[in-house]
């Protein structure tokens, strides 16, 4: 019976390129961001009405996208080893949350000096914003779902929690791109209520897509 | 040492099986099935004994399906034995079995396997011969196959005092015999 089942397997042997696994996971990305740059565009330009307008010359803005990038690139480092069954790793979680805090804490101090002022924190688009968020890591979420689908993670929800992360890093990187806020603690709040949303599905859907 | 010889083995092997050598990934395979059923069986309750043959073929199909999560340049019995954990975790709760062993127990998967030596078997087999062959049994199921010796005593309907007293004796007299008079 078992030898039945070698013989089946060694029939079915397909040669793997080295490094196979990070070229999936490379190509999966890759198609995650091209589907997003069509979508971002219809979900947030014409179906909500923001203009694209991405504020190059403000601070602020590189502000935002640096916070997303950072925390897209920590999901990033964290996705090959969690997929594999031997895979440990905990520092970019680790590295993640103290980014959060420490852009929590700027936008504290800077809030403080400016009176507590209510614009500050809720800017024009406090309720909205972190939703639209995890709406456009949606696309990257999925296709890195589905790319680890064929993998072995050691620990399904954080895989997914990492996919998450990466997905959230990159939906609030493009949704910046649509953003007009320039508020430290909007940021701080909002953006990491937006990727923290992203994350979190990431781990339930893991827990449950990524069994194997 | 078995067990650097045993990775060296088996990962030279898986290796040449991911450039698409068939002859190696039918060795490396039978190898895995061979070194595999003794490993879950110990961590199976003998009365779910059984479930070991299924065991090794999931664990099999899974190293084939995911092998594209081995790094090749880290230690392969790691990689299998998180593949066997995996799968024995997932069984046992799926059928709801209590594992023998505690779950962490991570004692490397091929250093006790030498019930896998024929040569050894052999060995046994001689040395058993010269004790009455249902103390022989008696010895062959509490001290190799894993059995309790509550459960070897009723498949010899005797009491379970009487077969320890047997097993005892019987351990006594090969030491004896083969000790080599030291103790």
């Amino acid at each position: 019976m078992t030898e039945t089942l070698i013989s089946t397997l060694v029939q079915d042997l397909r040669p793997i390129r080295n490094r196979a696994m990070q070229t999936r996971l490379a190509g999966a990305v890759a198609l995650g961001a091209l589907i997003t740059i069509p979508y971002a565009w219809l979900l947030l330009s014409l179906a909500i009405g923001r203009p694209f307008v991405p504020l190059w010359g403000e601070g602020m803005f590189w502000m935002k996208f640096g916070y997303a990038l950072v925390l897209g690139l920590l999901g990033l480092s964290a996705v090959p080893a969690l997929s594999r069954p031997d895979g440990h790793i905990r520092w970019p979680f680790v590295a993640a949350g103290l980014l959060t805090l420490v852009v929590f804490g700027l936008g504290m101090a800077r809030w403080m000096t400016n009176n507590w002022a209510m614009p500050d924190l809720m800017g024009n688009s406090a309720l909205v914003c972190p939703w639209l968020i995890g709406l456009t890591g949606l696309p990257m979420l999925a296709a890195l779902l589905g790319a680890m689908r064929v993998l072995a993670p050691r620990s399904p929800a954080w895989a997914g929690l990492a996919a998450g992360l990466l997905a959230g890093g990159f939906g609030a990187l493009a949704y910046a791109l649509f953003c007009d806020e320039n508020g430290m603690m909007f940021i701080a709040v909002w953006y990491g209520l937006g990727i923290g949303l992203t994350t979190a599905l990431g781990a339930l859907l893991g827990r449950w897509l990524l069994r194997w | 040492m078995q067990v650097d010889g045993t990775e060296q083995r088996l990962r030279g092997l898986m290796l040449a099986a991911l450039d698409g050598d068939a002859n190696a990934y039918r060795a490396l395979l039978s190898d895995l099935a061979r070194y595999l059923r003794p490993w879950f069986t110990r961590r199976l309750s003998p009365a779910h004994a059984s479930h070991a043959e299924d065991l090794v073929q999931e664990t099999l199909l899974a190293v084939h399906a995911r092998r594209m999560t081995y790094d090749r340049t880290r230690p392969f019995t790691a990689w299998l034995h998180a593949i066997a954990h995996h799968k024995f975790v997932d069984h046992v709760r799926r059928h709801a079995i209590r594992p023998t062993v505690p779950l962490d127990d991570d004692a490397p998967i091929f250093a006790v396997d030498d019930s896998a030596h024929a040569a050894d078997r052999r060995d046994v087999d001689a040395v058993l011969s010269t004790v009455s062959p249902r103390t022989a049994d008696l010895i062959r199921q509490t001290r190799i196959e894993g059995a309790s010796v509550a459960e070897a005593a009723a498949r010899h309907g005797m009491t379970e005092t009487a077969a320890k007293v047997s097993i005892h004796r019987g351990l006594k007299a090969l030491m004896g015999r083969f000790g080599g008079g030291g103790k």
